[in-house]
């Protein structure tokens, strides 16, 4: 470039020996100048091509929801199916055709699925037909007419690691992209892109035309590959060197890459929006971030609306400035019509449409917080930072969109509920929740909190608090498998211990009342606490720590006797884990929030697979199961069934701790496990206990959620027998006061009631062997 | 002391009397509190508050006398805690949904086919959708053995063996394939014993 000076000479006739030096320095400098261009442009070069070949971008980390599994026969309701298209960004249209489009007609609809990349094979985009009838979804066929067994819906992207300076991009290729795309940015931001070499004097040239006439800066002369350059490799700072610089580096790229090429890689830096600290680059984000869709589902309007967005994607903002957003639409649309890239038709429908632009809401990023905040820990503990922030790694999760917005519906109508109820005493509520399906022991959903959408403290696994009587189940199963059945009498009397301190620690019942010799069920059901420390303290504090540590507590425990009353404090999560076992016949399973870990290119790089470890006979955890059923049935946790089916079954355990500052529910059915807590951050006490917060709020939950029942078949090392329920002796259907209960096979008791139940037999040996039964 | 040897006796004679009874000793299985170590016939209890005096476990106790039930009563609309009775369950009918059908069979091929991954990638979908499928569990600890995953496959068996309550074919099954988990891990002894639960069925 700087060859023009060489042929700088000037030879006169005078030719003073001063002017030769001064010219021979000045030949040297240029020469010194041209090695140093030279050695520039190499270097300029270089770093060019390192840059655009090597890896361009850091990639964050992408997490995603599970995908909903569609198939004959799921109990899955059509609004809860509409609640995930929606989520996934689905357009309802009149005649679903493509991809991301639905049809709603009553209780069917056509579908076309978009089709994903699972770790576990594609699951290809397919145009479905499917019918709900009462339950949920009665059958799907394909576009043929055919039955179609099973079909994964793409998973909902829930949120990501960003890097340190929060640029987030979808990566597209220019053909995931519409035709109309590059055609629009073209038109709009460099008409000449095709013909130029880099940099378009034409395009300058216009450009100090237009800016001399309006006397003012109206127009760059920028090409996109200027615009790409910038953005790329130097700082935005607005310099001449800058400017300079760009110019040579624009000549460059143009010469080792294809037109396409450049475009892709523009089409994936661009800066087109800000969510909060995320900026938002590239088309295939600000297409997912505005319309809630994949850039190739985008009509004209949507994107002569991006292509516009490039010029200022803050004054354009189509969230903030519609007005001016829609002018800057149109103007692109009006541009494309004038260089006939458009028909008139087109034109003139395009600009009769709305936005279309999405609520900011709907795009699910952001929205959960608290099981992003777990995932993430799991991550950190096997991934490094930076390798999270830029590698584009895939996080594959449990999280269930649907349940999670149950869970939140049901905590936020329920402590709205109990602060009218109970006014003043009841402010300033905060609670947590953890929902699990109990066969797999996936997590499905997490609440951290009252304000759902915030990103600091995560009750469910940071808030530590007293479980009260949730510690019970552990107690009576260690009591059960040291061979106490259901029907053991237990004393519920005072009891007073003298603490390692000094002092004397007597428990009180909640009612302030004894009340005698009472059933080991009965005892658990109605959650009395003098009997359950004597039974605690008669099979030992470190048997029933052990048993803890076997249902998945993994936190160092201390024997102390006030640890029968729950006074250890654990985690919502941790709670779900113990009930996790109880719930799964005395299988251990770790609770699992990600599934599998894969890189950009769906390489599998970790996986979590279905574990699980029998901790304890599932016969006696059939016995358990039976009394922590009672508790829904007759005992502490009666509300539930006001409001819930009958069918249920579910088993559960109310807890309060010491002076009512915390109320937790902790409970299953068939296919969801659920924890909650409700209490204070200062630790205050609170108007009301387990059965009067908590529960009321985990059965919202269940009410929405529509379980399945929870179903306990009998192992074959269980009986059902009729026992006396006041005296625990054995009875019989026919006599008053008897119950069924379950025993482990031998163990039921021997001596028997007398209701005449034997006698109708006439046989005098039947009454008198009845003595020694 | 003696008034229990007296009343064992008695009780013995008795017992005679009353022909083959299925009884056993009659003192062992008296006491109504079911701890960890019953009692020895005749050992000193604790004195219960309302039985002055009495510090041994008495033979014959007062006997509790109930009125029967009428029929109203009987018929009442309330719902016991577990309802199910049986070890017969209908989890049979899972195992019909086509999708879940359909993801065993493709197991089952990528098994064959030596892609374990795959196959364990199927099976735990299945599982989802099925999580009370002894069928499931089977292929799924099958496919763990296979990859050398012999604890995890032990555990899957079982937690298999606990869904198949009531399904003879299912149990048998799902015990062998315990008993060759076992074996291959070399725990001959377990081995044996599974393949006695197998035998059962």
């Amino acid at each position: 470039m700087s060859k023009k000076r060489n042929g700088r000479r000037k030879a006169t006739a005078k030719s003073t020996s001063w002017l030769r030096r001064a010219l021979l320095l000045l030949l040297k400098l240029s020469l010194l100048l041209l090695v140093v261009a030279a050695a520039g442009l190499i270097y300029l070069d270089a770093q060019i091509r390192a840059k655009f070949e090597g890896k361009r971008w850091a990639l964050p980390t992408k997490v995603y929801a599970r995908p909903l599994e569609l198939y004959a026969g799921q109990t899955l309701s059509a609004d809860d199916l509409k609640l995930e298209l929606k989520g996934l960004g689905y357009k309802s249209v009149a005649n679903a055709r493509t991809p991301g489009t639905v049809h709603w007609a009553g209780p069917r609809l056509d579908l076309v699925t978009r089709g994903f990349p699972f770790p576990d094979g594609s699951e290809a985009s397919q145009q479905l037909k499917l019918e709900f009838s009462g339950a949920g979804l009665n059958r799907i066929r394909d576009a043929d007419g055919r039955d179609v067994a099973l079909v994964r819906l793409e998973p909902m992207l829930i949120g990501g690691v960003y890097p340190q300076d929060n640029e987030d991009r979808d990566l597209i290729r220019l053909e995931d992209a519409p035709a109309t795309l590059p055609m629009a940015l073209v038109a709009v931001e460099d008409r000449d892109y095709y013909h130029h070499f880099g940099i378009s004097p034409k395009g300058i040239a216009r450009a100090m035309w237009v800016n001399l006439r309006a006397g003012r800066f109206v127009q760059g002369g920028s090409t996109l590959t200027q615009q790409l350059i910038k953005n790329f490799y130097l700082t935005s700072d607005r310099t001449l060197a800058r400017k300079l610089m760009e110019m040579p580096m624009a000549v460059l790229l143009d010469l080792h890459y294809s037109k396409d090429e450049i475009l892709e890689a523009y089409l994936n830096e661009v800066y087109l929006g800000q969510a909060g600290s995320r900026a938002i680059h590239g088309f295939g984000l600000a297409s997912q971030y505005y319309f809630g869709r994949p850039v190739g589902e985008l009509g004209l309007p949507e994107v002569a609306l991006l292509a516009g967005l490039v010029k200022g994607p803050s004054f354009y903002d189509p969230r903030r400035n519609p007005e001016r957003a829609l002018a800057r639409r149109n103007l692109v649309l009006k541009l494309l019509y004038e260089q006939d890239k458009i028909g008139e038709q087109e034109y003139n429908a395009a600009i009769a449409e709305p936005l279309g632009v999405i609520a900011q809401r709907s795009l699910h990023k952001g929205a959960y917080p608290a099981y992003l905040d777990l995932v993430k820990r799991q991550l950190r503990e096997e991934y490094r930072e930076e390798d999270l922030s830029s590698e584009g790694l895939r996080v594959f999760t449990a999280l269930d969109p649907l349940a999670q917005s149950r869970a939140e519906a049901a905590l936020g109508k329920t402590l709205g509920q109990l602060e009218k109820r109970y006014g003043k005493s009841a402010t300033n509520l905060e609670t947590s929740m953890v929902v699990t399906d109990p066969q797999t022991a996936e997590i499905l959903a997490i609440v951290g909190g009252r304000d759902t959408r915030y990103q600091g403290f995560n009750r469910a696994l940071d808030a530590l608090r007293p479980i009260g009587s949730l510690v019970k189940p552990a107690i009576y199963l260690t009591a059960l498998e040291r061979g106490f059945t259901l029907a053991s009498p237990l004393e519920d009397e005072p009891v007073q211990l003298k603490l390692p301190n000094g002092d004397v620690w007597s428990p009180d019942n909640f009612d302030r009342r004894s009340h005698g010799v009472i059933p080991l069920h009965r005892s658990l059901a109605l959650s009395y606490n003098q009997s359950t420390v004597r039974l605690g303290l008669e099979v030992g504090v470190d048997r029933v720590i052990d048993m803890l540590h076997r249902l998945g507590v993994s936190r160092e425990l201390k024997p102390y006797p006030s640890l029968l009353l729950g006074a250890q404090a654990l985690s919502p999560l941790e709670v779900a884990g113990v009930y996790q076992t109880l719930a799964a016949n005395g299988f251990q399973m770790p609770l699992r929030a990600i599934r599998s870990v894969t890189d950009a290119e769906g390489g599998e790089l970790s996986r979590y697979p279905f574990k699980l470890r029998q901790q304890v006979k599932p016969e006696l955890i059939h016995l358990i199961q039976y009394a922590m059923q009672e508790v829904g049935r007759e005992g502490t946790a009666r509300y539930a069934y006001s409001v819930l089916p009958g069918n249920l079954n579910l088993a559960g355990k109310t807890g309060t701790s010491n002076d009512q500052r915390d109320s937790w529910f902790a409970g299953f059915t068939g296919d969801r496990l659920a924890v909650v807590w409700i209490g204070r951050d200062d630790n205050s006490r609170l108007p009301f206990t387990g059965s009067g917060g908590a529960l009321r709020a985990w059965t919202e939950f269940m009410r929405t959620e529509q379980p399945e029942p929870f179903f306990a078949a009998r192992p074959e090392g269980v009986e059902y027998v009729w026992v006396d329920e006041q005296t625990g002796l054995l009875s019989d259907q026919r006599c008053e006061g008897s119950r069924q209960l379950p025993f482990i096979t031998g163990t039921a008791p021997q001596r028997s009631v007398d209701c005449g139940q034997r006698r109708p037999s006439n046989n005098p040996l039947d009454w008198f062997r009845s003595w020694f039964r | 002391m003696k008034r229990v040897c007296i009343a064992l006796g008695t009780a013995a004679v008795l017992a005679g009397c009353a022909g083959p009874s299925p009884y056993v000793t009659p003192v062992e299985d008296r006491s109504s509190v079911r701890s960890s170590a019953p009692p020895a016939p005749g050992s000193v209890l604790p004195v219960e508050e309302n039985a002055p005096g009495v510090s041994v476990q008495p033979v014959e106790d007062v006997p509790v006398f109930r009125q029967q039930r009428t029929q109203e009563q009987g018929a009442s609309t309330y719902t016991p805690p577990s309802a199910v009775e049986s070890p017969l369950q209908p989890a049979s009918t899972a195992s019909q949904n086509a999708a879940v059908v359909a993801l065993l069979d493709s197991a089952r091929q990528d098994t064959s086919s030596g892609d374990l991954r795959a196959a364990q990638n199927r099976l735990e979908r299945a599982l989802r959708i099925a999580p009370r499928d002894p069928q499931v569990y089977y292929q799924l600890a099958d496919v763990q053995r296979r990859l050398g995953q012999f604890m995890q496959a032990e555990q899957v068996a079982l937690k298999g063996v606990n869904v198949a309550g009531g399904q003879p074919v299912q149990l048998r099954r799902l015990w062998s394939l315990v008993a060759l988990i076992r074996s291959e891990a070399g725990d001959s002894a377990g081995a044996r014993q599974a393949q006695q639960e197998a035998g059962r069925y």
